[in-house]
């Protein structure tokens, strides 16, 4: 009996030891600040296509290799086998302009449809199908197209297939966000999706190959896709008599859509997988492999997937299992930063519905103090928070604009680099001291000063991370407490921060910035996103000159970027916290692969070194 | 009892008007709504509202659930806002995958835990015994998320002997031999997981069932006949300790719809427990709507058939 015991033990023992290694391997839940694929959903994801133009990166990129270094003999064609880690299915929309989810977009930059080529700050080179000119004299653009692409079908690229896009998003009958102040600028968009017109008039067929768009005015967003320009096409010749109602269900979106890319289509199943296979009408030559099969992976088993080659390359890998494969040797860890920053933001105002304005009212406001701000930003020790549960895949963001955005982006601006004698010093010298004696500092009137944080709700690493910035405010003396006593659900978080609920003074969010960098968006005194609702005559006069027509001159917006930060940093209405990584694992049998934002690489050059994954 | 039966039926359609006005006004409540998670830089405010007001969002919540439950009695569930698809065509893509596994795996579970069940009962105290009361204990103890990974890393991704993720493999043509043959693979590791888990109800119920009838006049009286011992097992324990399995029957017909989110979600298994969790975080109210009501729907019409199989398995029950 006692044996049995024994051994009973054992296995319990065993158990629970597996039980723990399991554990840790599950913890690649989403965290919640970041519902990124839902926030970050429309961001355009050009990384395949680019132009080189400057070859230094951010220092900061280093810590990842973004260039694939494989060497070696290819084996001819072969198939690239890719995860796409998803914990729901995809949703299938294989349309540029229909599509919504984040993982569609994925999926598609095997197939690209895209007409420009992009550099490094994503601006439009004319490297791509198609070459953009502006005259921002008489608000017009024109789109050049080359010669002899082709749709995977064989049908020639026409002018109408880029005016197609246009009249969908525009249709009456769309249910998408794209039809927006953006397209609106469109000459003719707005007639023609109230009915008026049959068509657009501001866009004008000049030749076979020649588009021209009148636009009612035009600023520097052009160059990065903005102002109503559409950056794919869509092939006329196949959607133009299906009903806009019915296009997304239709077999041409859903089924066998046809592309412009390096690969297309070859099977769908829904939700689940697609393989694509060369296309041998791609303007660029033919892919060296013959195809791709891309495949959901759950996040639970997205490292086990790669460390076991069950895949040549995971897409959307997650950052929290970065532990699981860091020292894998069949794999090269490939990283880069995202167009993305989290902040911490102040309520300093409050929309007005009515009027679309948002009406700042600093003095009234209980963060209304500039060195109360600066003090909270320099008293969180995010260093430690990325080192300890990010395993530093996010770094100390200094300024609104992510580094990736080279020509925007001011690495002089120093941020709030954490600095608890510094937040001490600035309190007190601001009046802000502890008169009651419990250890907490009132404000410079005397009165018991409590701070209300709202905090969206993620994984045990989000709870862990705010109790601690709890905890790093509560040691310089700031009493700050949870709005609603508890971390808060994202739908609730953006409900109250955009209703400016009187329950909260600070807040923590993300931005996915997408490609196109102007901060009007998100801090114009009309914004509805401008969350801490801070306006002044000095920032709108700045996010105008950003998005100005002298502004065309790239060295004139490049200096009013860095100028907007500076001033950003100052008012520190919004005070950024976290840049984010992400991670590209790829498997050794892959030769050429470049997962830089800057760069020449296209998926046609990708090769194979061996018949099956490295184990 | 096909008077009852009828009437059950009839009883069914105010509880589910209930149920549905409930989890209509309960679905409204929760904050945000399908357009929230839309907030990006590059998304304009104004079209999404322009959206809200579109979908109806704005209007009193009684003209809403007027017009979903007028389109309802047609057919008609509305569109999943986060899929783009008809709420119809999208639950019966996912049921249909949901009911293969759930059949799979229900079949697996009763083959699996009636003959350990049995077995348990019959030699109850010995060594077997204790193994599978054993065994049923740490199966009941191990989470489901546990076991799918451990099967799903060791026979999955390191032995390589199951597919790891999906309900087919993408080079077969559907209709096909292989076709069917891959998506019976892909949920075979799923099913079995299932099975294993949620054996020890079932070999409980049995095996305390058996034990009891055991010591019952009915057993003494077959024996003392000169039945052989097999044979009462077989034919008069065995059948009686049922019972109370049998009581379950209907619902777990009626459950074979409702999915397992964590085998689901480990599997990467595109099924309806996934489809529910998704519409919930997702805010898709029309797929929240339509699947809160066949779920409601089918565990009545599970309660009604289990009512009907005891009647006809234990005559001494009548169901009027």
């Amino acid at each position: 009996m006692n044996k049995k015991l024994l051994a009973l033990m054992a296995l319990l023992l065993t158990l629970m030891l597996v039980l723990a290694a399991c554990n840790s391997d599950d913890e690649s839940a989403k965290p919640a600040d970041e519902p990124d694929k839902t926030e970050e959903g429309t961001g355009e994801k050009d990384t395949e296509e680019g132009a080189e133009e400057e070859a230094e990166q951010p220092a900061s990129d280093d810590l990842f290799p973004v260039v694939l270094d494989n060497e070696g003999e290819a084996i001819d064609g072969g198939t690239l086998q890719v995860a796409l880690v998803n914990d729901s299915p995809f949703q299938g929309i294989f349309s540029y302009t229909l599509y919504e989810d984040a993982y569609d977009a994925e999926i598609m930059s095997f197939s690209s449809n895209s007409l420009f080529a992009t550099d490094g700050d994503f601006l439009l080179t004319d490297k791509g199908i198609a070459s953009l000119t502006v005259d921002g004299d008489n608000n017009k653009a024109t789109i050049k197209i080359r010669e002899g692409v082709k749709w995977s079908d064989g049908e020639p690229l026409k002018v109408e297939d880029l005016i197609q896009p246009y009249l969908i998003i525009g249709h009456p009958d769309y249910a998408g966000v794209r039809y927006d102040s953006d397209f609106q600028n469109i000459v003719g968009a707005v007639e023609y999706h109230d009915g008026k017109a049959d068509t657009i008039s501001g866009l004008k067929k000049v030749d076979e190959t020649t588009l021209e768009m009148t636009f009612n005015k035009v600023s520097p967003a052009i160059y990065s896709g903005g102002d109503g320009l559409w950056g794919y096409a869509e092939p006329s010749h196949i959607v133009k008599d299906i009903p806009v109602a019915e296009l997304l269900e239709n077999d041409a979106v859903r089924k066998n859509p046809v592309t412009l890319g390096a690969f297309k289509f070859k099977k769908i199943v829904p939700g689940e997988s697609v393989e694509f296979e060369r296309n041998e009408h791609y303007w660029k030559g033919e892919s060296k492999l013959d195809g791709v099969v891309v495949k959901t992976v759950p996040s639970s088993s997205a490292a086990k997937a790669i460390e076991t080659g069950e895949y040549d390359m995971a897409l959307s890998f997650p950052t929290s299992a970065y532990e699981n494969v860091k020292d894998l040797e069949n794999i090269t860890l490939l990283g880069r930063q995202e167009l993305y920053y989290s902040y911490l933001g102040f309520k300093l105002g409050k929309y007005d519905y009515d009027a679309s304005v948002a009406n700042t009212n600093e003095a009234e406001s209980k963060m209304g103090d500039k060195v109360l701000r600066q003090a909270m930003g320099y008293a969180l020790d995010v260093e430690q928070v990325n080192e300890v549960f990010y395993f530093d895949l996010r770094a100390r963001a200094n300024s609104l604009i992510p580094p990736v955005f080279k020509s925007f982006h001011d690495s002089s601006i120093e941020g709030y680099n954490y600095n608890a004698e510094k937040a001490i010093q600035l309190l007190d010298e601001a009046g802000y001291k502890d008169t009651d004696g419990d250890g907490l500092r009132e404000n410079p009137k005397g009165e018991k000063l409590t701070i209300k944080l709202a905090a969206m709700s993620g994984d045990e690493t989000q709870e862990q991370v705010i109790s601690y910035y709890l905890q790093n405010w509560n040691e310089v003396g700031l009493d700050v407490q949870l709005a609603t006593g508890r971390l808060i659900e994202f739908n609730t978080f953006y409900d109250k921060v955009q209703a400016d609920d009187p329950e909260i003074d600070i807040f923590m969010g993300a931005w996915g910035t997408g490609t196109n960098p102007s901060p009007a968006g998100l801090y114009s005194k009309t914004a509805v996103y401008n969350f801490s609702r801070y306006t002044s005559e000095e920032l709108e006069g700045l996010l105008t000159a950003i998005d100005s027509k002298e502004a065309l001159d790239s060295k004139f917006r490049s200096d009013k970027f860095r100028e907007w930060q500076e001033y950003m940093q100052d008012v520190s209405a919004v005070i950024p916290l976290q840049f984010r990584y992400e991670l590209r694992p790829v498997n050794d049998r892959v030769k050429n692969y470049d997962f830089g934002y800057d760069t020449d690489f296209d998926v046609i050059d990708i090769e194979l070194l061996a018949d099956t994954p490295v184990k | 009892m096909w008077k009852t039966i009828v009437k059950r039926i009839l009883v069914m359609i105010p509880q589910l008007f209930v149920l549905s006005l409930l989890i209509f006004i309960m679905a409204k409540f929760m904050p945000g709504d399908p357009f929230t998670g839309l907030i990006t830089p590059e998304t304009d405010p104004a079209r999404v509202e322009e959206l809200r007001i579109k979908a109806g969002f704005y209007d009193p919540w009684y003209v809403q659930y007027v017009n979903w439950i007028g389109n309802a009695f047609q057919g008609d569930f509305g569109r999943s806002y986060t899929f783009n698809v008809p709420v119809a065509n999208l639950i019966g893509d996912r049921a249909m995958h949901t009911l293969w596994l759930s059949l799979l795996s229900v079949f697996l579970l009763y083959l699996i835990a009636i003959p350990l069940g049995v077995l348990a009962g019959r030699y109850h105290d010995s060594f077997l015994d204790k193994s599978i009361v054993f065994y049923s204990f740490i199966v009941y103890a191990i989470p489901t998320f546990i076991l799918g990974l451990i099967n799903l890393f060791f026979f999955g991704y390191e032995l390589g002997w199951f597919p790891t993720s999906g309900t087919v493999d993408i080079k077969y043509e559907s209709g096909t031999f292989g076709y069917l043959w891959s998506k019976f693979y892909h949920i075979l590791l799923p099913a079995i997981t299932y099975a294993l888990l949620a054996t020890t109800a079932i070999i409980q119920y049995l095996r305390t069932e058996i034990i009891d009838s055991k010591s019952m006049d009915y057993v003494r009286t077959a024996r003392s006949k000169g039945i052989p011992i097999n044979k009462v097992y077989s034919r008069h324990i065995f059948r009686n300790s049922l019972l109370p399995i049998a009581a379950f029957l209907g619902f777990t017909i009626t459950g074979l719809l409702a999915g397992s989110i964590f085998i689901e979600t480990i599997f990467g298994y595109p099924g309806m427990g996934k489809l529910f969790i998704e519409a919930i975080n997702g805010r898709d109210y029309s797929v929240i709507t339509a699947l809160v009501m066949l779920f409601g729907f089918l565990t009545l019409l599970g309660s009604l058939l289990s009512d009907i199989i005891m009647s006809i398995v234990d005559p001494r029950i009548r169901i009027d």
